[in-house]
């Protein structure tokens, strides 16, 4: 218990600026029940499990004794465990005590509960139901709750185990947590995140060079998938947009440099609303950033043509050019060809993050794609980034981090209907789980850190902070009661948006100019490099 | 001859007036609709079908609740698939998930500002963008606003 729970703080209480904190110590109370709704101390679990599992024999055993527990006595809020279970125990002074606990776990026919990953339904619900069927699904959530934080532990000391090298013992754990993992619920909640997990440790362990990175046509489609089966790419697209709709206000030539084209499904609605803007549309250049494509197929160029078909049929003067390069820090400023006269908006979808694994024969990565952002003397740059802490040195911070994380992010996926994009998304989500935990070095692409890292970094590069205005605001609200889910939240920090499930922000959205600093090397940069072309 | 008296004494008492045979009165009436209102009427039979179906009828219906009215909104919204796609695929869904009550929104007394406006046009644009190219198969992105049942 003591080595991870020093390590894993109450998510809830860090990272965004409006939900309320709940004021636990956190090396007293269990982190990871406390984010199941459960105050427990650390020293204290084993023996509230004990009396858990004597409560349970209690209850079986005892029917007629319950149901008069049902109408009459007055039970505690469940949260502090243990003196609730110490109040239902109680009420039981004369039971026998039953020295075998493993008379419970007697195979029962009842379908499995849909246990969300931290639901407190399960305890909760005692005193509402028959006696009998209340008897076998106590039992049954009892498992199911036992289980499923018996394999968040096993994950913690797998991911510990691997960090020291030790590879034997992670691979005991393995099998074990694989065991472990038919007695519970695949379907939703714990039991598929931490299959998830269990799969990219034991490739981590087994075949490290079977690496995760996929076609880029594969790629495409995963994200395509994602864009339709959550609302996070969507709040992205339109927060970015309207920010950048906003900074081209009075320019008549502007031009968008998009670090990661993929579909272009961003620009339709962006070329819609310069067509309405007040004024008439301005010329809009756009220039797409993709991987190469293989077979000859040029797929950035079709989606250049695509847009032009749009931006022709609304009346938006437009061009599109393409740059393929397998790595941003491969492109050079001349290549996008930008034009001192017009307005810059670079954006940036989830990308910067890949540029911070450093590399010593290409310098840092990050660095030269900063400087040459700001020696193009954008008007905006719209970062939008994952927001969690998968880049810190030890192994183990980042495996806890990321099961917090992706165990949030397939909550919210639970509310989408929508089928196959709901199970090609969480491939998606899987993709980047394994990177994260399998990958290390220049293929350990997702390095995600937290907005207030990046705000330290780009004001560090000579970025200041834009704020996203109101309007931003009301139309990521918007956007999001769309969405059938209402587990949802939209918040504001500093200029910022975070999109967030259940009050754990996932994803932030924030927009940068260059900083009024007197940069002398700045401008004459941006020209020499337009006339050696 | 003189026979056919009191038969032709009715006949000119019951003239029958067909709606049908006038079509100005009718759009005049249809105008007037409401969206549910107006997908039925175009079940009725093919003129009625026809008029329903006119974009300029739904123009109307899709911002009659917003103010002010958007102007020079029409060419867009012709290029991007007309006015009564519009109101189906996007302003339906929008208004009235958006008019759940648990949300605060400064919408008064039902009446539309310029953000849902917007979000519906943008939304409009996406799904414009992904019917004009086959590549990206079936997947549309706006599925997430479509119910089963859809009455057009």
């Amino acid at each position: 218990m003591a080595p991870y729970s020093s390590v894993i703080s109450p998510q809830g209480c860090s990272s965004s600026s409006s939900s309320s904190c709940a004021g636990n110590k956190p090396s007293e109370i269990d982190g990871l029940l406390a984010g199941a709704g459960y105050k427990v101390r650390s020293q204290d679990l084993r023996q509230v499990a004990q009396r858990l599992e004597r409560l349970e024999t209690v209850m079986v055993n005892a029917p007629d004794e319950f149901s008069q527990l049902a109408t009459e006595a007055v039970h505690y809020n469940p949260s502090d465990i243990a003196s609730w279970v110490d109040s239902m125990l109680s009420e039981f002074h004369n039971q026998p005590e039953f020295s075998d606990p493993t008379n419970y776990i007697n195979p029962v026919v009842v379908p499995p509960l849909q246990a969300d990953t931290w639901s407190n339904e399960n305890v909760q619900h005692c005193q509402l139901l028959h006696p009998q069927q209340q008897q076998q699904l106590t039992v049954v959530a009892t498992i199911e709750e036992d289980s499923g934080i018996r394999l968040v532990h096993l994950l913690m000391g797998c991911a510990e185990s691997v960090q020291r090298g030790d590879a034997s013992f992670a691979g005991s754990l393995i099998e074990e947590m694989q065991s472990l993992l038919t007695r519970v619920n695949t379907v939703s909640g714990i039991g598929k995140v931490a299959g998830y997990f269990i799969d990219a440790l034991s490739r981590r362990l087994f075949s490290p060079q079977n690496a995760c990175a996929g076609s880029s046509v594969e790629n495409e489609i995963l994200y395509h998938h994602f864009y339709e089966a959550c609302p996070y790419l969507k709040f992205a697209h339109f927060t970015a947009n309207q920010a950048i709709l906003e900074a081209f206000d009075g320019h008549d030539c502007v031009h968008v440099i998009d670090f990661n084209l993929m579909h272009g499904l961003q620009w339709p609605a962006l070329i819609q609303a310069l067509a309405l803007r007040p004024g008439g549309p301005p010329f809009l250049r756009l220039t797409g950033i993709g991987p190469p494509s293989p077979d000859g197929r040029d797929s950035l160029r079709e989606i250049g043509l695509k847009l032009a078909e749009l931006a022709w049929s609304v009346n938006v003067r437009f061009a599109f050019r393409g740059v393929a390069a397998s790595r941003l820090d491969d492109v050079k400023p001349w290549m996008l060809q930008v034009n001192p006269r017009e307005a810059v908006a670079v954006n940036s979808i989830m990308q910067l993050h890949r540029l911070l694994g450093s590399d010593p024969t290409r310098g840092s990565p990050i660095d030269t794609v900063l400087s040459w952002i700001k020696s193009l003397n954008p008007k905006i740059v719209t970062v939008v980034e994952q927001e969690s802490n998968h880049n810190q040195p030890l192994f183990v911070d980042r495996f806890t981090e990321a099961l917090f994380y992706y165990s949030t992010m397939f909550d919210s996926l639970e509310a989408c209907t929508l089928q196959p994009e709901k199970s090609v998304a969480e491939m998606y989500i899987q993709k980047e789980i394994c990177n994260v935990v399998c990958c290390e070095g220049l293929s350990r692409v997702e390095r995600h850190e937290p907005l207030v890292k990046w705000t330290e970094r780009l004001n560090g590069a000579g970025f200041s902070s834009l704020h996203l205005g109101s309007n931003a605001f009301k139309q990521a609200s918007m956007l999001l009661t769309l969405f059938s889910a209402e587990g949802y939240c939209v918040e504001e920090k500093d200029g910022c948006l975070t999109l967030g499930w259940h009050s754990r922000p996932l994803i932030s959205a924030s927009a940068w100019q260059t900083s009024a600093l007197p940069d002398v090397g700045c401008l004459p940069l941006a020209t020499i490099e337009n006339t050696i072309l | 001859m003189s026979r056919a008296g009191p038969r032709e004494k009715k006949k000119k008492h019951n003239i029958q007036f067909c709606i049908n045979d006038h079509p100005d009165i009718l759009i005049e009436i249809l105008q007037r609709l409401d969206d549910r209102s107006l997908s039925v009427a175009a079940c009725v039979c093919r003129l009625w079908c026809s008029i329903s179906r006119n974009d300029s009828l739904w123009e109307s219906l899709c911002f009659s609740h917003v103010s002010p009215p958007p102007s020079n909104v029409r060419p867009v919204v012709l290029a991007l698939g007309g006015y009564r796609r519009l109101y189906m695929v996007c302003l339906r869904p929008v208004l009235t998930r958006l008019s759940r009550p648990s949300l605060e929104l400064d919408r008064v007394g039902g009446v539309w500002s310029r953000n849902e406006v917007q979000l519906s046009l943008s939304l409009f644009s996406v799904d414009y963008y992904e019917r004009l190219g086959g590549r990206l198969g079936e997947a549309s992105s706006l599925m997430f606003l479509c119910k089963p049942v859809n009455v057009s």
